[in-house]
């Protein structure tokens, strides 16, 4: 069975480069434009992982759905990557994820890499397969 | 000057006026003189201030530390700790204390030492207890401006920040979408994916481009419009005479779009006095919105009239209309209307259309407001103050911008 991303973004054609991509290296993929239809979308699909814009309507909404994600029965350890372009390394300008309360290695600057996006999927899954309550 | 010892009134440390006095309502009194500090409280406290006194620098400086007062008076003269010395010390606390110095006549020399090292005035013996009254009374409000401006300029800041947090986003946005279809195709190579998508992908490239074009010349104009370099000129004008092209204009793209647009104007001029290309550019706006948020075979229909004292031009559209939570937020820079329940997309925009048509309207001394019902449709209405020349001042010429009159 292939392993199954949901792309929470406001940008569709953002998602669909990146779901076309995803699809060609085996994943499903499934969409959502904003927080509230991802949260609906990641409580009925299960996905496997998720990828989570954070401007979308509102400025933080991204962090926000991340938190209800978290809050939600079966949903807790499922892995997200916050992909965003809000990321700058302008002192003061953006988000330093050096000094944020996410954690360095949830992060994904826009633009993706698609092969360093691949390689942290990978990564992420096999953790999360082999280890017990990654993710939190 | 008046040292009248009133008794039961105590000098301890604690002996605010009413118990824990709010931060902004303390004066601290330093002053080896008993007889000043206790008439200096007896007058504050009388104007509602909690009054903590100290009969030294050391003491002093201790307190003002603990009470964080916005105002403390301070004799020149005092064994040990100097005024002058207190002055520094009070300021490496808080610069925006405001510091009143008493000083005998003989000090007057030394006084002016403390306004230079940053007293905010000073207090020559003997004083009435209205001159004690008058200068800490604009003490405080020297304080209170000093914190307000403080404040106005840490909002803007703030303010600023957000700003140029959320353009950099709007400009990123679509470069993000370009480089991630053209990073795909490349690594797609030959897969027949990329034969697939490949066409499509290069038009919403091309299509990104354009948007990014056209955020950035709305920003240009809208910095423009700020700056006050697009809506000067201040001219007599006929919106009647000017609103005349707008069927001409704007008929084929409305046809296009499976619209129909309409254009009924009186016939007598409707003058009012401003600046033509930026007139065209808030219509511009309006009516390009009313085209694009409308829907198939909908309309478009733009007036104008005369009422009140005032030139309205109104562009009514019959598209999805606004829902009300948006209404407040409608003509902020970059704020947009989600998609439409059902939608997936919403028609292409930059948010920064209404924001520039405010911005005219208000240049030209005018308003613009909006009512809209959702899924029936929105009126945009922006009101001008008639003026220049109206037929009651047959004197000035009356001017409509090269186009025929009606």
């Amino acid at each position: 069975m292939s392993r199954k991303v949901l792309i929470i973004d406001d940008d569709a054609d953002f998602r669909r480069a990146v779901g076309v991509f995803l699809e060609t290296r085996g994943f499903a993929v499934v969409e959502a434009k904003n927080g509230r239809e991802g949260l609906r979308s990641a409580i009925a699909q299960r996905p496997d992982l998720i990828l989570m814009d954070v401007m979308m309507e509102e400025r933080t909404e991204g962090f926000f759905t991340l938190q209800q994600l978290r809050r939600t029965a079966g949903l807790e350890h499922t892995p997200v990557f916050v992909v965003s372009s809000i990321y700058s390394n302008v002192p003061g300008f953006g988000i330093d994820p050096a000094h944020s309360w996410l954690r360095h290695d949830d992060f994904i600057a826009k633009p993706v890499d698609m092969s360093a996006l691949l390689e942290r999927i990978e990564g992420r899954l096999g953790a999360a397969t082999s280890g017990t309550g990654a993710g939190t | 000057m008046t040292t009248e010892v009133l008794p039961g009134l105590a000098e301890s440390p604690a002996a605010g006026a009413e118990g824990a006095a709010a931060p902004e309502r303390i004066v601290v009194v330093i002053d080896d003189d008993h007889a000043m500090r206790l008439s200096c409280r007896q007058i504050l406290v009388r104007m509602g201030f909690a009054v903590e006194t100290f009969d030294n620098g050391a003491a002093g400086l201790e307190g003002v530390g603990r009470l964080k007062p916005p105002l403390v008076i301070v004799d020149l003269k005092m064994p040990g700790l100097s005024g002058l010395e207190v002055i520094g010390r009070v300021h490496e606390l808080d610069p925006e204390t405001v510091i009143i110095v008493i000083t005998g006549y003989a000090t007057i020399s030394t006084a002016v030492d403390a306004m230079k090292s940053g007293a905010y005035d000073f207090l020559p013996k003997p004083f009435s207890p209205d001159e004690l009254r008058l200068m800490v009374g604009r003490g405080m409000e020297r304080r209170r401006l000093q914190q307000e401006s403080r404040r106005f300029q840490l909002e803007r800041e703030l303010l600023r920040h957000k700003f140029v947090t959320f353009v950099s986003h709007q400009l990123k946005a679509p470069l993000v979408a370009i480089q991630q279809y053209l990073d795909v195709l490349r690594r797609l190579g030959d897969a027949p994916e990329a034969a697939e998508h490949r066409a499509e992908w290069l038009d919403r490239c091309l299509k990104r481009a354009e948007d990014m074009q056209t955020l950035i010349h709305d920003w240009l104009t809208l910095a423009q419009v700020e700056g006050g370099a697009l809506a000067r000129r201040r001219e007599p004008l006929d919106v009647a005479a000017l609103l005349l092209p707008v069927p001409d204009t704007y008929q084929p793209v409305a046809a296009a779009a499976q619209l129909t647009l309409t254009c009924e104007l009186p016939v007598e001029p409707l003058p009012i006095v401003g600046d033509a290309s930026a007139l065209s550019v808030l219509l511009d706006n309006l009516i390009t919105n009313a085209i694009r948020y409308n829907r198939p075979h909908g309309s478009i229909r733009v007036s104008a009239s005369r009422c009140a004292g005032e030139v309205c031009i109104a562009v009514e559209d019959t598209g999805r209309g606004i829902p009300e939570e948006c209404l407040p937020f409608l003509f902020d820079e970059f704020f947009r209307v989600g998609p439409a329940e059902g939608e997936t997309t919403r028609p292409s925009g930059t948010g920064l259309g209404l924001p520039i048509c405010r911005r005219i309207a208000a240049e030209m001394g005018g308003t613009i407001e909006v009512r809209s019902v959702p899924g029936q449709g929105s009126t945009f209405t922006v009101r001008l103050p008639a003026g220049g020349a109206t037929s009651s001042h047959p004197g000035v010429p009356n001017e409509p911008q090269g186009s025929d009159h009606r």
